[in-house]
């Protein structure tokens, strides 16, 4: 800034009158960028919509195949245990060669195989083993199928076993078996759809927080009227703030009506926290993770520059927050980051809030840290945005 | 159309980008750092989960079965509790994902040869590793049952442990992994990274490069020179694609060294193949310019459009087989489905053109038609 405008008396009154001429100023611009705001309402309804239903991570209905060399009344029985949801019985294969290239063409995700004699050598007494090919390209499926698997295969052991030992039906009752009880909780369906739906949101809100402002910001820069900006009477902070309050008020109307249209209305989310303190958060992540993007912007001269820096910080944010991999699967160095990104701790605090219906109590660690690194980034952005300028 | 436009065009477009010194070292580093970051950041293994134990009976057995748990590689085990109403705030604010109650008596009905009930808590917010917590959970419950059972058994027979628990377990099951031996999600992952960064990266370059000629105005020498549309697009995407081209080698030999990904297949049928995928996506990079006019819009709709179907709808992490409805459209309306399975199948199965011909056919296939949608859409006339 210059000393000429310094001369003009600013008082509170027409600090805030300019600062709101500039973020209508904003905000038109941003409606009259039709494709712009179709895709930002497609980003918080549509696509949350896509991301929430459809998408499972469980094991279901996985294709299995049998080559059954017995074909015995015990071979029809266990091949009959394999059954939906987890596993789908789809037909039989001759021989091996044939399972495998079933499972070469992923038209198969698993072939049991069961031996000659099965059902002979259980009758006399003999143990018997049977063999099951897994497609593990995609390991957590994997895994889970053949932990089903052998769950399946125990049981009807068991059972073989008991019926050889002369043992009936009610015998398990004086057995000390352990029953445990696995029980859910926050999500006792296991609802895919409210841990998808969720994490959609909140990833397209830091998507948009850090893109818009520093879009917005080298826009400027790059059609030079970012000129005409400061030869007028505003300080560098009520130029990015207009920019931020503009933004974060998109995207808060377009949280709202994520929220209470397809997290609400359409996948019955179920809002155990308080939604007023879960609008407070948002707030203050969205306007100090805007900081970000201001960052990003004093670094870049033009768009192109300004995408892929943003690509560049969000990517690492998404996925290292510690939703998808929670820390302790993570490697130290990949935990230590998880710590600096400000979406690991809005992730906390909304899963918290909405699923878990946790408060402040539990979550002020959490948001302390949240409002610690945003000011922090945000104050950097605004010192370099005020540097790059004098 | 003439060789010698389409080369300058194409000249004029690698100058631009050779120039924007930050933009051409984004345009490298930017894939190099997703790769890493997906590679080292996501781990869909489920281990160290940490658990806490309430126990009501304080007994011998009790400890001997909290410990299974505490001993397993797959647990952390964080503490014991004292009562159940502690286990809810832990779960809430991330201390501890778990947590088993042993009741009271637990001790005393086993040794009476009764069942005994415990209960195990589990966070479900994300419902996958709920699934694989409770598959742990009741494998180290089955294996010490079995262990029980067949005590009681060769007790009450006196038969020794080893043949009551063959009589019990009469039936083994042997289980073979294919494909990723070790069922390890590093190398299951890595050759979907080439598939997810590579359906990010080639469109994103590609759209704003269009753009920004629309945005800035330059396009109108385009338009007003004798340049025709076709060798307008062919030269000026020609520097993307042989960008991206470098950018899949370079994540290629990311696979292989860093990671150690087994390449199985040949690769005289993978390199051509993911050329003909990065001129896929390059064509919807060039789709989305067409539709566009400023560049923030062409970065917003090129990361909604690519970065989530790439993610969720490839079979990257969920296979196609349990996505349902629209999902799976979807899936099939993007290329990354079919090169996942060449990419995989190149790297995993060792398998060739001899079975993924049809998938190839595919993108060949979409190629063709973004293109020419982008050729027909694209004008050198615009109305407004």
């Amino acid at each position: 800034m210059n000393g000429h405008a310094r001369s003009i008396p600013s008082s509170p009154r027409v600090w805030f009158q300019r600062v709101a001429s500039l973020t209508v100023k904003e905000l038109r611009q941003l409606y009259r960028d039709p494709i712009l705001m179709l895709f930002i309402l497609y980003a918080f309804t549509l696509d949350i919509y896509l991301a929430g239903s459809g998408v499972s991570l469980e094991l279901k209905q996985a294709r299995l195949f049998v080559q059954d060399h017995d074909r015995s009344t015990a071979s029809r029985e266990l091949i009959h245990r394999f059954r939906p949801p987890y596993f789908r019985f789809m037909g039989e294969t001759a021989d091996e060669r044939g399972g495998i290239a079933l499972l070469d063409r992923g038209e198969a995700m698993l072939v049991l195989d069961i031996p000659e004699h099965f059902e002979k050598r259980l009758l006399e007494d003999e143990s018997a083993d049977v063999l099951l090919l897994v497609d593990t390209t995609n390991s957590v499926l994997g895994f889970l199928a053949s932990s089903y698997a052998a769950e399946i295969v125990s049981g009807y052991g068991m059972e073989v076993g008991m019926r050889r030992a002369g043992l009936g039906e009610d015998a398990l009752e004086r057995m000390p078996l352990i029953e445990n009880q696995a029980r859910v909780w926050f999500n006792p369906n296991q609802n895919n759809t409210w841990f998808m739906s969720l994490t959609e949101l909140l990833n397209i809100i830091t998507v948009l927080v850090v893109l818009l402002p520093a879009a917005a910001l080298v826009r400027e820069k790059e059609r030079g009227t970012i000129e005409q900006l400061l030869v007028s009477p505003l300080s560098p902070f009520q130029i990015v703030l207009p920019k931020i309050a503009a933004m974060s008020a998109v995207i808060l109307a377009g949280t709202a009506l994520c929220l209470f249209s397809v997290l609400g209305a359409v996948f019955h989310l179920p809002f155990r926290g308080s939604l007023l303190f879960f609008f407070a958060v948002t707030a203050l992540y969205v306007f100090t993770t805007a900081g970000l993007g201001v960052l990003a912007a004093t670094f870049a001269r033009n768009m192109a520059q300004v995408g892929m820096l943003t690509v560049l910080m969000v990517a690492p944010m998404l996925f290292l927050s510690g939703n998808w991999t929670p820390p302790e699967a993570m490697n130290r160095v990949m935990v230590f980051f998880m710590t600096l990104s400000p979406l690991h701790y809005f992730i906390d605090a909304s899963f918290g809030i909405l699923l878990k219906g946790a408060g402040l109590k539990l979550l002020w660690d959490d948001i302390l840290a949240m409002a610690l690194i945003g000011a922090t980034v945000f104050g950097i952005g605004l010192w370099r945005f005020r540097r790059q300028f004098h | 159309m003439k060789w010698k436009r389409i080369f300058i065009v194409a000249q004029k477009e690698w100058r631009e980008i050779l120039r924007d010194r930050l933009f051409f070292t984004l345009a490298f580093v930017v894939p190099g750092v997703l790769m890493l970051l997906f590679g080292y950041g996501i781990s869909l293994d489920v281990e160290n989960l940490p658990f806490a134990v309430v126990d009501h009976d304080r007994s011998r057995l009790s400890r001997d079965y909290a410990y299974r748990f505490i001993e397993s590689r797959y647990f952390d085990f964080k503490g014991y509790l004292d009562d159940e109403r502690d286990v809810d705030p832990l779960l809430s604010d991330n201390v501890i994902r778990a947590a088993v109650i042993i009741p009271e008596h637990f001790e005393k009905r086993l040794l009476a040869g009764r069942p005994a009930a415990v209960q195990t808590l589990i966070d479900g917010t994300f419902p996958s590793r709920a699934q694989t917590t409770k598959s742990y959970v009741t494998a180290i419950n089955n294996a010490v049952t079995m262990e029980l059972v067949s005590r009681h058994l060769a007790e009450q027979d006196g038969k020794d442990m080893d043949r009551a628990r063959k009589m019990l377990q009469p039936v083994g099951l042997q289980i073979r992994y294919l494909y990723n031996q070790s069922a390890k999600s590093i190398w299951s992952i890595a050759p979907s990274l080439l598939m997810v960064i590579l359906m990010i990266a080639p469109p994103f370059l590609t759209a704003i490069g269009v753009v920004r000629e629309k945005e800035n105005g330059s396009i109108y020498n385009i338009y007003a020179s004798t340049v025709s549309r076709g060798e307008f697009l062919i030269g000026k995407l020609a520097p993307y694609v042989i960008i991206s081209t470098l950018n899949m080698t370079l994540l290629w030999v990311l696979a292989v060294q860093l990671y150690g990904a087994p390449f199985k297949g040949q690769l005289g049928f993978f390199l051509p193949a993911s050329v003909l995928y990065l001129l896929c996506t390059t064509g919807i990079g060039l789709l989305i310019s067409v539709f566009v006019r400023t560049q923030i819009a062409a970065i917003i709709v090129t990361v909604i459009l690519t970065l989530v179907p790439a993610v969720l709808y490839s079979g990257f992490l969920i296979p196609i087989a349990s996505l349902s409805g629209q999902a799976k459209i979807t899936a099939h309306l993007i290329p990354a489905m079919y090169y996942t399975n060449i990419a995989v199948g190149s790297f995993l199965k060792g398998i060739g053109l001899e079975v993924l011909w049809g998938d190839l056919l595919v993108l060949a296939v979409y190629a063709l038609i973004v293109f020419s949608a982008g050729f027909i859409l694209f004008s050198k006339r615009p109305k407004a």
